[in-house]
């Protein structure tokens, strides 16, 4: 069965609204930050597809970047929210609200 | 491959590190002192840079050191070494790790350096992610205190998802072009099978814009301003209101002006972009009016400051970003002297509320003076550079009046009506200094004991004074300085 580049294209989008959608609907830190890798790797999906069909490697060096670059967030994201976790014993972000106008 | 090129970078990335080395040694009341080494290192590495640099366009594959990359590369190294006279005078306020503070500036710092000079979608990415992650981290740096966490959070959940939106405008703009070289992007569109994918690549390219928006602070990526500047400590703050907004900007001049040039000829881009900058200046002019908090009112007239910045932008040629780079530099000083004076400030109290400025004109005339000087910049009054600043946005965008379906006017009226409000809420503030009735919650009268400034940020209110005052006086040599960095940007514009 061939793929071709539509289909790959189509479940990128997808994947990436379904990320986004996640960011905004949800209210727990770490679901919305499933939602955010999500985004990435719908991007990563659409470099490496377009990389593929293009024959054309430099799509797929930043996605390498991208993974490292996902990765180190990853790691400032989660000390973030344990941090707050410790302090307030929620991850829900309608608890953030100590700042108003 | 050329090393020293990029020696600013690897300078930088190396005192960044040497700073956290040389920690290990310093017993723990001397590490305040760091930021010396720091400050000094910069300049030298700066100077050094600067001095190998030779005019002729040079690049290596992905970075390109033009006249533009070296005007924000000083502006950056500038804004740097006020943010490290700054951390210094607070760190008596930094429980632990201040190295660590002096350590991840340099790491943003060479995170601005590469952005400055990006010609190619993966500098662009890296770059922007190590600003921003540094950013993460020195946000939330004070993370005992609930206010520094929360506004951490919600500038990583919000910068990430910014920076997806971003690295997918990237994937459809290497979808349809095939590289993710600047120049190669631009070429590849003339070809007549460019020209059907060009749908793809400006939604592309707006996802990229709209990263970029995100670290300007304009609508509709503005929502994290307020709430960041608040709950950041006073450097960081400073710093994102400076060198992170600068980074947002040359990055959007080299994505408009060198990677898709096509979308210039677009009649929906200034449309689009004047909205935006319309949009922005209300929205920051209208919200800083009843701000009592001074660093969410200063957040609030940086997101005005991102809107008069588009103003420029949206004149899409080289004397709009002229007044653009010259902004920056006069709104550089005028916001590194008035976060300077607050942390000095609300130290003994703690609090940010604008009252702790009451009377400050008699506990300390100096400070009052250059705050004073400061918001007065800010606001747009002659003969400071904040004014030239405004002037050469307006006298730009005047030039654009005459253009067919053009926006301009309606725009024009509203950065008028912007720098009027503006007035109002800054000068609330410098009332306060000299009239304020003092904490209105105690009911008792302001302090009169004198406040004296520490060394570190003495120094840095003299640099920011003498440039204040200097910008406006005597412009022509930053002017011409950025009139050269830009000359060449929209050149193939008619």
């Amino acid at each position: 069965m061939n793929i071709d580049l539509e289909q790959f294209l189509i479940v990128s989008i997808i994947l990436f609204c379904i990320g986004l959608l996640g960011v905004v609907v949800r209210r727990n830190l770490i679901v919305m930050y499933m939602g955010l890798e999500l985004m990435l790797n719908a991007a990563n999906l659409a470099l490496v597809s377009f990389s593929h069909f293009r024959d054309n490697l430099d799509g797929q060096i930043l996605v390498f970047f991208i993974i490292t670059v996902a990765a180190a967030e990853v790691a400032v994201g989660l000390a973030l929210i344990v941090a707050l976790y410790r302090k307030r014993q929620t991850t829900d972000v309608n608890e953030l609200t100590s700042m108003k106008l | 491959m050329d090393i020293s090129l990029i020696s600013l970078e690897v300078g930088v990335a190396l005192i960044g590190i040497i700073i956290l080395l040389t920690d290990l040694w310093t017993p723990a009341e001397n590490k305040a002192r760091l930021g010396w080494i720091a400050i000094g290192g910069l300049i030298t590495v700066f100077c050094y840079n600067f001095s190998t640099f030779d005019q002729a366009t040079a690049g290596i594959n992905g970075y390109s050191k033009d006249g533009l990359a070296v005007y924000f590369q000083g502006f950056f190294v500038m804004a740097a070494i006020l943010v490290i006279l700054l951390t210094m005078s607070y760190a008596s306020r930094v429980s632990s790790g201040i190295s660590e503070l002096y350590a991840l500036i340099c790491f943003a710092l060479v995170g601005m350096c590469f952005a400055a000079g990006a010609s190619n979608f993966i500098m662009l990415f890296v770059a922007v992610e190590l600003i921003t992650t540094s950013f993460y981290v020195l946000t939330s740096f004070e993370r005992h205190r609930l206010r520094s966490l929360e506004a951490g959070i919600k500038y990583l959940i919000m910068g990430a998802t910014s920076s997806a939106i971003m690295v997918f405008g990237i994937a459809l703009i290497y979808g349809t072009t095939g590289t993710l070289d600047f120049n190669e992007v631009s070429r590849s569109l003339l070809t007549p099978a460019g020209l059907s994918m060009q749908l793809l690549l400006h939604l592309g390219a707006l996802m990229v814009l709209g990263g970029l928006i995100f670290k300007l602070g304009a609508i509709p990526f503005q929502l994290w301003v307020p709430d960041v500047y608040q709950g950041a400590p006073i450097p960081v703050t400073a710093f994102l209101s400076s060198g992170s907004k600068a980074a947002g900007i040359v990055l959007i001049f080299r994505t408009l002006a060198e990677a898709c040039p096509s979308l210039l000829d677009q009649e929906w881009l200034p449309k689009l972009l004047s909205i935006t900058a319309g949009i922005t200046i209300l929205y920051g002019s209208l919200c800083a009016l009843r701000q009592r908090n001074l660093k969410r009112l200063l957040g609030y007239s940086s997101i005005a400051s991102a809107g008069y910045i588009l103003l420029g932008i949206v004149c899409l040629d080289n004397i709009g970003s002229q007044a653009v780079l010259f902004y920056l530099s006069g709104y550089l000083f005028g916001i590194l002297a008035a976060f300077t004076i607050i942390s000095v400030v609300s130290e003994e109290s703690g609090d940010e509320d604008i009252s702790i400025l009451a009377n400050l004109h008699q506990r300390s005339p100096f400070m009052a003076t250059i705050l004073t000087l400061a918001i007065a910049s800010l606001a747009g009054i002659p003969p400071l550079a904040g004014f030239l600043g405004k002037f050469a946005l307006l006298r730009s965008a005047f030039g654009k009046l005459n253009d067919q379906h053009s926006s301009m006017p309606w725009l024009i009226g509203i950065a008028m009506l912007g720098i009027v409000i503006s007035l109002y809420y800054y000068f609330k503030i410098i009332r306060e200094i000299y009239w304020g009735p003092g904490l209105y919650w105690k009911e008792k009268k302001p302090s009169a004991e004198p406040l004296c400034c520490p060394r570190a940020a003495e120094i840095a209110l003299l640099i920011c004074l003498f440039a204040l005052i200097g910008l406006g006086l005597y412009p022509e040599p930053i002017l011409s300085l950025a009139g050269e960095a830009t000359n060449n940007l929209f050149s193939s514009r008619p």
